[in-house]
């Protein structure tokens, strides 16, 4: 009897461990990047510079250009990343749709319309109240999942995933097409400005920018993780979840809730690229599986990874000018995932 | 004695009555069986009873208290249901799958002892053991039945309902389901409920029959009680003979013809 539940036991812990395995690499490589990243530049830092600056030792000038420039920067793309990641797995896990992400759900289209229009309020950068930024983004991100969401409920049925996303794709092309109308009422520099935030630059690239983000993140993500096993749940399918005693319509809001938050803040201080979005669910699944307790941690460790390494190279491939992180993630993202939709075996 | 029953039931799909009154009861610890013809009601009275459904009016009644009122996360924890073609996400192993069965036990995220007792043990009775860290969608049909009942066997439940859990199986395969159904019932005394298409199966597995039209209770009882020739003729429109089973004794039907068409013979002679 004991060997019998030793060798059971064995096997259960198996996957898992091949699960911690994936999660160590994944945090390695990003570790990895982190300190690439942190030489690539304009001005060049060797790995030695850097340890020795990050301990405290190194030139006024070293520690200017890490601490002012690139310290922020890199924690800014992990932060979106991450963020991008997480509400992207959400959406998924509880629209049963893997090609759902912030931006087919309207939610991007939404927080830009609303940063955009506060731009028209600020005309300079300057004196722009960072902490408001994200407040603002959140409401017009929630306003445009609210009205995906009230047009994708019809009674008697409830929630319908695919129409979820149809709506979504319908409230995102309006929201994109009042874009275009204000943009071409902005200044042409002011206009500049906006396309480069359009395409995915990460702009909000200083201190400020990254505690304003810091708290999402903080307060969100735990929330997110807790409800890992209602998300799995979801995942069986309504009846199977209103079976097995999970609150459908109350945890489907909250969770989308948790998604619109995120990634309205990323949006707001960080950029639009929620591309990112949509492919980090798809590689944390391929390599951990459709547990969310591993999948949301695989997920937001490879946004992260994906948005440093998207921003380093754009930093540096087109010197002394830069490529918006976004149109590199695409780039990268996109025949990766053609790649994985090409092998996918349903 | 009942744990579970229909009082005056009334289901509407936008505004039409699908089940305009229903009352029926669930005999404890033993096997009920709904049958009828398509579109007559019955999964919808199946998902009724489980909650998945808001009824238009009456109550289901579990120890006595209505079931829509109570706390969703307790009702899970006293009955199971697998609905018809659940589908898996693609990667989902069977001991994940298994393992979501413990989520109206579930607190705190993680599994305990017990929790990982009981998934143990839903997979061994139902023989997913083997089969434990392959993907539920690579499956085959019956495997993957199996991998859901085990699910649905880890939650505990007493009472067990099950959405035509034989469609789309092989006769194998129907004959593997059925066969572990009747041992759960035997060997554990759990109440199951289950919607069947195929009336000679559910006539040799079940202890209660109930048999469904128009989201109506035409008739219940023993299969013995049920199933006869003006049941037959009266509900699904055929014509049949009734023999009994040499091993079991339980009836079977042979239809030979259609009600209609016999009645339409019959004149034109």
């Amino acid at each position: 009897m004991t060997e019998h539940t030793v060798r059971l036991s064995v096997r259960t812990d198996k996957p898992r461990m091949r699960v911690t395995g994936t999660l160590c690499v994944l945090a390695a490589l990003l570790v990895v990047a982190f300190f690439v990243s942190m030489n690539t530049g304009y001005i060049r830092l060797s790995p030695l510079d850097v340890i020795r600056t990050l301990a405290g030792a190194g030139t006024g000038q070293q520690e200017l250009i890490l601490y002012h420039f690139r310290l922020p920067r890199i924690i800014m793309s992990i932060f979106i990343g991450i963020g991008f990641a997480i509400s992207g797995c959400i959406l998924q896990g509880v629209s049963r749709n893997a090609l759902a992400d912030p931006g087919i759900l309207g939610i991007n289209a939404g927080a830009s319309l609303m940063v955009i229009l506060f731009t028209f309020a600020y005309p300079t950068n300057e004196d722009v109240p960072v902490f408001m930024v994200p407040l603002l983004a959140l409401a017009g991100g929630g306003l445009a999942a609210g009205l995906t969401h009230a047009l994708s409920i019809r009674r008697h049925e409830g929630l319908s995933p695919v129409r979820l996303v149809l709506s979504g794709i319908a409230v995102a092309a309006g929201l994109d097409a009042a874009m275009i109308i204000l943009t071409v009422k902005l200044s042409p520099e002011r206009y500049q400005y906006v396309l480069e935030w359009m395409s995915g630059s990460i702009w909000g690239t200083s201190w400020p920018f990254v505690l304003a983000l810091l708290p999402w993140l903080v307060v969100l993500l735990p929330m997110v993780y807790r409800k890992s096993n209602v998300l799995n749940v979801l995942g069986l399918g309504d009846e199977m979840a209103i079976g097995l005693g999970a609150k459908l319509d109350r945890e489907r809001k909250a969770l989308m809730v948790l998604a619109v938050g995120l990634s309205c803040a990323c949006v707001a201080v960080g950029a639009n690229i929620s591309f990112a979005g949509l492919i980090a669910p798809h590689i944390a699944r391929r390599l951990v599986g459709s547990n969310h307790r591993y999948q949301l941690a695989a997920a937001g460790l490879t946004g992260a990874l994906l948005l440093l390494v998207a921003d380093t190279i754009g930093r540096c491939i087109l010197q002394p000018s830069e490529v918006p992180t976004g149109i590199v993630v695409a780039v990268m993202g996109a025949p990766y995932f053609l790649y994985l939709l090409a092998k996918s075996d349903s | 004695m009942a744990r579970l029953r229909a009082e005056q039931l009334r289901i509407t799909y936008g505004g039409t009555p699908v089940v305009p009154d229903l009352n029926l009861s669930v005999p404890d610890g033993k096997i009920t069986v709904l049958v009828g013809p398509n579109g007559s009601g019955k999964s919808t009275i199946l998902k009724a009873m489980a909650r998945i459904l808001r009824p238009h009016s009456g109550a289901v009644i579990l120890d006595g208290k209505a079931i829509h009122a109570l706390p969703t996360q307790e009702v899970a924890k006293q009955l199971a249901i697998l609905p018809q073609q659940a589908t898996a996400p693609e990667g989902m192993t069977v001991s994940e799958l298994v393992a979501y069965g413990r989520f109206p036990h579930q607190r705190r995220l993680g599994l305990t002892a017990s929790d990982r007792e009981a998934i143990e043990w839903a997979m061994r009775i139902t023989g997913m053991e083997e089969l434990r860290d392959r993907p539920v969608h690579r499956l085959s049909g019956g495997q993957r039945q199996r991998a859901w009942i085990a699910m649905i066997l880890a939650q505990q439940t007493d009472i067990l309902f099950l959405d035509e859990p034989t469609t789309f199986l092989d006769v194998t395969h129907q004959l593997e389901v059925l066969q572990l159904l009747e041992k759960l019932n035997r060997e554990q005394g759990r109440t199951i409920v289950m919607v069947l298409h195929d009336l000679n199966l559910a006539s040799r597995y079940a202890h209660h029959l109930v048999v469904i039209q128009s989201g109506e209770v035409v008739c219940e009882g023993s299969p013995h009680e049920v199933i006869t020739r003006q049941t037959l003729r009266d509900v699904f429109g055929v014509e049949a003979d009734i023999v009994f089973d040499r091993r079991t004794g339980t009836p079977l039907c042979l239809p030979y013809g259609l009600a209609g068409a016999q009645d339409a013979a019959a004149a034109s002679r």
